[in-house]
């Protein structure tokens, strides 16, 4: 086999979910069939259990892992076999910029005693990564990123070189962010006209082929970074018509795509095409700049007539990438 | 992989200043600068103040246009020559560094000095080699959201994170990353680094770190805590807990050559414990012990000085104490490894706090003078059979250090470095 240069080496996509409060897989592949649930109704996916003091973003983070590992409402009954030493790379900038100006605001008007100690993970800017690692019992390495509109890609990235570098086979990567009011009145600073900021989680599962139980079919590239201009992506998504997911953007978009090749028609003559389709996803702003990656179907794949589609629905039935 | 130029300032001043102080044992704590202590139920704390940070920033100007560095002269500094592209007169622009005016504190400010500091130490330009950087926080620029929805200040929101701070005094570097990792992050930083050298995706790498306060953090401290500290006693008996502290570090990495370092890092070690919020877990941190161990490929024997955590709270102190007891506890008395820690002189510097570690250990052994442990009267129990710096320096001169790091999230960095003769 030829020895691939570390820094082209693509990665097995070992699952995908996307949750967009409100969205259904129509309106945003990789949601699921039904809208998904506000972070209010978390227990709905998660369980009663576990949530006392969560934030928004960290519910819709531990609803989109929750689904992407196709787990069954409330806490784990045993280990997952595949946590230890499992990295989690968590992208979002605004998931904790409520907390800390209702701390500020409560605070200063009736002093620190009116806070509620219960908030004090959360003035961390790392409890969405921190709180996924203590639900599944992921122990490798565990990342906030909180690098702005690049952040999703940024995560990727950063997984890409936890998983190259030796430190962890298979890596949860995660972007999140809220539409709170503080959280969009930030993001109302933003250059251009970014759009509405709302509120929705995006997962990838990402490893080395056969770091996950799952094996799908679905590849990515590494992160190619450009400058200040928006590169052209192709095709486009639909997730523009959607809304702005800011930090969340590339992870959202990732998995979206990787859930749109997944879906392709069965036919002989689809197939092909659909094994031979590759998305460039995108995310940034004038102010970070811009980064893309690429998805698609695994070349071994494509070569051997298997379908990406038919092998990810497989592992759909077996429960992963629901 | 090798340091080959650095930069910090904490309360005390640079990495001289400060060491001085530690080597004195004098607390850099003063009253709180921020907020109202009453409502806080916190009245100290270990910040920046403007002489300070005027005289830092303006130190960088004199690198700028290729004077030697008047950093730490017990470091690599000057050996560069002359060599420096790094524009830093944005970032000493006393009015509006980056579109924002003086009355938003900002982390990104002293960042942006103490990385044009480092890469003019270094030699390295941006412009003509692969540089990546990689900033570990705690706080990010918080307080500039606070003063934006509590004081009606500017801001913009790529101001949250550290790209422009960064780009304003070395424009030309491949990416800038943010990683709010609590109070490992620059720990967390420096292991990411070594890992971008290794897989030579970067020519070099700046890892830096930095916090200010936040009213919002100091509120979660006073209303956690139990009593109100006037200064950090890491590891004693009569403890009061953490205090927090501000300042900002960065460090080049190269992969070794012939070119002066200021010390190696021969391995970082992360993980996560995966079992508390807030509270750390012996196991967890000891296993990132043995991965560091492990990278560096040296033995617990092979260490001589230890830069422990050391925040004085409730938990960490005797946690860590048992965890380097588990680690180091077999050795005969003559080989366990002198244990000191920083937080007594310059407080909780969070995101900064791990690299600002790792240049007091390259200081230690370029000096040969062990700080004690500022702050520390009575040893709490956990620590009685660790060879803690107590009261006055300790006369070695370390080869191998390990610098622990453990943050919110049970997010933990141990980071091992090499002396290098000078």
């Amino acid at each position: 086999m030829p020895e691939i240069r570390k820094a082209d080496q693509r990665l097995a996509v070992g699952g995908w979910a996307v949750h967009v409060p409100g969205l259904a897989a129509t309106d945003l592949p990789g949601s699921p069939a039904e809208p998904a649930c506000l972070p209010v109704d978390a227990k709905d996916v998660l369980g009663r259990k576990g949530l006392l003091g969560k934030e928004p973003s960290t519910r819709l983070a531990l609803c989109a892992v929750h689904r992407v590992l196709g787990l069954p409402p409330g806490k784990l009954a045993e280990p997952l076999p595949y946590a230890p030493g499992t990295a989690v790379v968590v992208a979002s900038n605004l998931g904790n910029v409520e907390t800390v100006c209702t701390v500020l605001d409560d605070m200063r008007e009736r002093g620190g005693t009116a806070v509620s100690p219960m908030d004090a993970p959360n003035a961390s800017s790392n409890v969405i990564a921190s709180s996924l690692a203590i639900r599944y019992g992921f122990n490798g390495p565990n990342l906030a990123v909180c690098s702005g509109a690049t952040a999703g890609l940024d995560a990727v990235r950063l997984a890409r070189l936890l998983i190259l570098g030796g430190r962890a086979e298979r890596a949860v990567v995660v972007g999140v962010e809220p539409a709170d009011p503080i959280a969009r009145g930030l993001a109302a600073l933003r250059p251009g006209s970014p759009g509405e900021l709302i509120a929705g989680a995006g997962v990838v599962l990402l490893g080395l082929p056969g770091a996950w139980p799952w094996d799908t079919g679905i590849e990515c590239g590494p992160v190619v970074r450009h400058g200040a201009s928006r590169p052209a992506v192709t095709p486009p998504l639909a997730d523009a018509l959607v809304g702005e997911f800011y930090g969340a953007a590339g992870v959202v978009r990732l998995a979206a795509a990787a859930a749109t090749i997944a879906a392709a028609p069965t036919t002989e003559a689809a197939a092909d095409a659909a094994n031979s389709a590759r998305y460039t996803v995108s995310c940034g702003d004038a102010d970070d700049g811009w980064l893309t990656v690429d998805v698609s179907a695994a070349a071994d794949r494509a070569a051997s007539g298997e379908t990406a589609g038919a092998a990810a629905r497989t592992a759909v039935s077996a429960g992963a990438a629901s | 992989m090798a340091i080959t130029g650095s930069s910090m300032v904490s309360c005390l001043g640079d990495l001289d200043a400060t060491f001085d102080a530690l080597v004195a044992g004098r607390s850099g704590a003063s009253p709180l600068r921020l907020g109202d202590p009453a409502k806080l139920n916190v009245t100290h704390g270990y910040s920046i103040d403007a002489d300070t940070e005027r005289s830092y920033r303006a130190g960088a100007v004199k690198s700028a246009v290729g004077v030697a560095s008047t950093h730490s002269a017990a470091g690599a500094a000057g050996t560069a020559g002359t060599v420096s592209t790094v524009s830093t007169a944005d970032a000493c622009d006393a009015d509006g560094a980056y579109g924002i005016g003086e009355d938003v504190r900002l982390a990104g400010r002293w960042v942006a000095t103490a990385i044009a500091k480092a890469l003019a130490e270094s030699g390295v330009d941006p412009d003509t080699s692969r540089v990546s950087v990689i900033v570990g926080t705690g706080l990010r620029e918080l307080r500039a959201v606070e003063q934006w929805h509590g004081d009606a200040a500017a801001l913009r929101l790529a101001q949250l994170h550290f790209n422009e701070a960064v780009r304003s005094v070395a424009p030309g570097v491949t990416e800038v990353h943010t990683l709010a990792n609590a109070c490992a992050a620059s720990g967390y930083a420096l292991a990411l680094a070594a890992d971008l050298l290794d897989l030579g995706e970067a020519d070099a790498v700046v890892v830096a770190g930095c916090d200010t306060m936040t009213e919002s953090m100091l509120t979660m401290i006073g209303r956690v805590g139990t009593t109100t500290a006037e200064t950090v006693r890491p590891f004693d008996a009569d403890r009061d807990g953490v205090l927090l502290g501000e300042g900002a570090v960065a460090v080049v990495l190269e992969l070794p050559t012939d070119k002066p370092a200021f010390g190696l890092i021969r391995g970082v070690g992360i993980g996560c414990d995966a079992y508390h919020e807030t509270a750390p877990d012996p196991d967890g941190i000891v296993a990132t012990m043995h991965d560091a161990h492990q990278r560096a490929g040296i033995a617990p024997g092979d260490i001589d000085l230890i830069v422990a955590h050391g925040t004085a709270t409730a938990l960490n102190d005797p946690t860590e104490a048992t965890a380097l007891h588990q680690v180091f506890g077999g050795l005969p008395a003559d080989q366990a490894p002198a244990v000191t820690a920083i937080k007594g002189a310059i407080g909780h510097t969070s995101g900064g706090a791990a690299l600002m570690s790792v240049l007091v250990a390259c200081q230690t052994m370029r000096t040969g003078t062990v700080p004690p442990v500022t702050g520390l009267r009575t040893a709490i129990a956990e620590a009685e059979k660790l060879a803690m710096v107590c009261g006055a320096p300790l006369a070695i001169r370390p080869r191998l250090a390990q610098i622990n790091a453990f943050g919110f999230g049970g997010v933990n960095a141990v980071t091992i470095v090499e002396a290098v003769d000078a």
